[in-house]
């Protein structure tokens, strides 16, 4: 009779120190899930350092919210890599688009304060690099929408096929209001956000340059009302957040001193009356707080 | 080919000397069908602008410079974007329109990207638009009015109306054939023959010569570079490279 294998000490001791963490940060999450009365919560969670993967109702579908917007940027940047897109190239800045229900004409309702340098372009040209960091950084959904139409959706889907992503589908821009009543909608899982992210950060969405210039505008991300603001001020976050009226969700890469990054995702989904809390943000802190503790800090 | 200069010292081209590319992309006398089933034949003679800093240089009229009719973004073909450019000879009278829209407003008349010529390869010639001849203008703003509303739009339409039977400008609204964020005005299909241009010369369209050597021939009075020619005749290879780019 064979003998049953021993495991060593300080495997198991990993082992237990990750199945411990695992146990607290879902009790942790279903605590912050019934503190903010959430109808509906997300999370996946990829640590490079420790290669510990972690998700909570991972696969199921959110609204993207602005969340889609990662997909738009990275089909700008295959038809780039493909040399079918040059960035610096001019794009008129037109309020005016297509809805994709019944094809008739709609205009986005301008938030000067969000929308500020793209509405001061209205009229005139910004080039798709400069659309595409606003798209991100200030989540600008004029720009946006003028990416959409640049790249078309059926590109950007191709780009998540190409890739394997799954749990991201886009069908539309923004604000395409006739559609929403129809149903059709962008549509996001916390895994499929998790998976474009883990290529971003290792180099595979369309190669090391396309995937660092990407992470750049990312960096550069205005919102940090979700997960930057469960962390200590010294990370860096490689984000993008959605937000309407009953979702707020953020996608990002955790840059910490010192380890490798971890990829987050978080879905968030309120009843209408509650409105937006600080969910995000607190889901956010209880992974960091967990990898600091594992981390023996 | 002989080199015209016109009176503002712009060289004028006829559009059958210019290289197969661009002459598959401008189309050069070709007809094409309007929404309402007319057609018509594309310009034929055109100005050359060398360069960018020529085209914000030269001014067509007082307030209007040769480079707010280039204006476009992507969605025209790259190689019509690219120096030197080509602009319908008919340019001038639809900035001598415009010019006088600025007088009656006494403001000045912002055309808009994409607003001025269109090569009948840009994403937005759809059938034949006078933008494809040159003289169509989309106005975006005038002074500091955006025209975005029926009020303005329908204000400066009104404008416009008392100012020339010769413009037609396009109602307010969402259809195809309205505006709602523009004003659209043209002249109709207008194609400019300059006084510096002999018609004796009545060279057509060969979209389908029926040998090889009559296009080697044709480049040899164009002075193109001789090169070995495909198996395939060349027309049918422009006529390739036209429905690529209609498609992009």
């Amino acid at each position: 009779m064979a003998k049953p294998q021993v495991e060593p000490p300080e495997e198991a001791a990993v082992r237990q120190s990750v199945a411990k963490a695992e146990q607290s940060l879902y009790a942790s999450v279903l605590a912050i899930r019934d503190r903010h009365e959430l109808e509906r919560l997300g999370i996946a969670f990829y640590d490079a350092e420790t290669t510990l993967q972690w998700s909570y109702n991972a696969d199921a579908m959110f609204h993207a919210a602005s969340t889609m917007k990662l997909a738009v940027l990275l089909a700008v940047f295959r038809q780039h890599t493909r040399g079918e897109l040059a960035l610096e190239e001019p794009v008129h800045v037109r309020n005016k688009f297509l809805s994709i229900h019944d094809r008739k004409p709609y205009m986005l309702d301008i938030n000067r304060d969000t929308e500020g340098e793209v509405f001061e372009r209205l009229g005139r040209t910004m080039s798709v690099e400069q659309l595409a960091y606003h798209m991100i950084t200030s989540s600008s959904n004029f720009a946006t929408n003028l990416l959409v139409d640049v790249v078309g959706v059926p590109v950007i889907q191709t780009a998540l096929d190409e890739l394997k992503i799954e749990g991201i589908k886009v069908l539309r821009g923004v604000e395409d209001q006739a559609a929403f009543e129809a149903g059709l909608n962008n549509e996001v899982t916390a895994n499929g956000l998790l998976k474009l992210l883990r290529l971003v950060e290792e180099g595979k969405a369309y190669g090391e340059e396309a995937s660092a210039r990407m992470r750049e505008i990312l960096l550069d991300q205005r919102f940090k009302s979700g997960i930057p603001a469960g962390l200590p001020q010294a990370a860096r976050v490689a984000h993008k957040s959605g937000n309407i009226s009953t979702v707020h969700h953020d996608a990002g890469i955790v840059y910490l001193e010192g380890r490798k990054p971890y990829v987050l995702v978080i879905l968030t989904q309120f009843p209408s009356e509650t409105g937006a809390r600080t969910a995000v943000a607190d889901v956010s802190r209880d992974i960091y707080e967990c990898l600091a503790g594992m981390n023996g800090g | 080919m002989a080199e015209i200069e016109s009176e503002s010292g712009l060289k004028i081209v006829d559009a059958f000397d210019l290289d197969p590319e661009l002459r598959a992309l401008l189309r050069p006398g070709e007809l094409v069908e309007g929404i309402r089933g007319q057609y018509h034949h594309l310009p034929r003679y055109f100005y050359e602008i060398p360069s960018r800093e020529a085209a914000r240089e030269i001014r067509v009229t007082p307030h209007f410079g040769l480079n707010e009719f280039l204006l476009v973004d992507l969605k025209e073909a790259a190689r019509v974007r690219a120096f030197p450019r080509y602009v319908p000879c008919a340019i001038r009278i639809a900035a001598f329109y415009l010019e006088r829209l600025r007088e009656a407003t006494g403001a000045p008349v912002h055309l808009a990207v994409n607003g001025g010529y269109r090569s009948p390869a840009h994403k937005l010639s759809v059938a034949a638009t006078p933008h494809m001849w040159g003289t169509a203008a989309d106005v975006y703003k005038i002074g500091t009015v955006v025209l975005r509303d029926r009020a303005s739009i329908e204000t400066y339409n009104r404008v416009i109306e008392d100012l020339t039977d010769d413009l037609y400008v396009m109602p307010y609204g969402h259809e195809i054939g309205k505006a709602d964020d523009h004003i659209h005005v043209d002249l109709g299909y207008v194609t400019v023959v300059p006084r510096e241009i002999s018609e004796d010369r009545l060279e057509g369209p060969q979209d389908k010569p029926r040998f090889a050597f009559e296009e080697r021939r044709r480049g040899d009075r164009r002075g193109w570079p001789r090169e070995p020619l495909p198996e395939v005749l060349p027309a049918a290879a422009h006529a390739g490279s036209t429905r690529s780019e209609s498609q992009k």
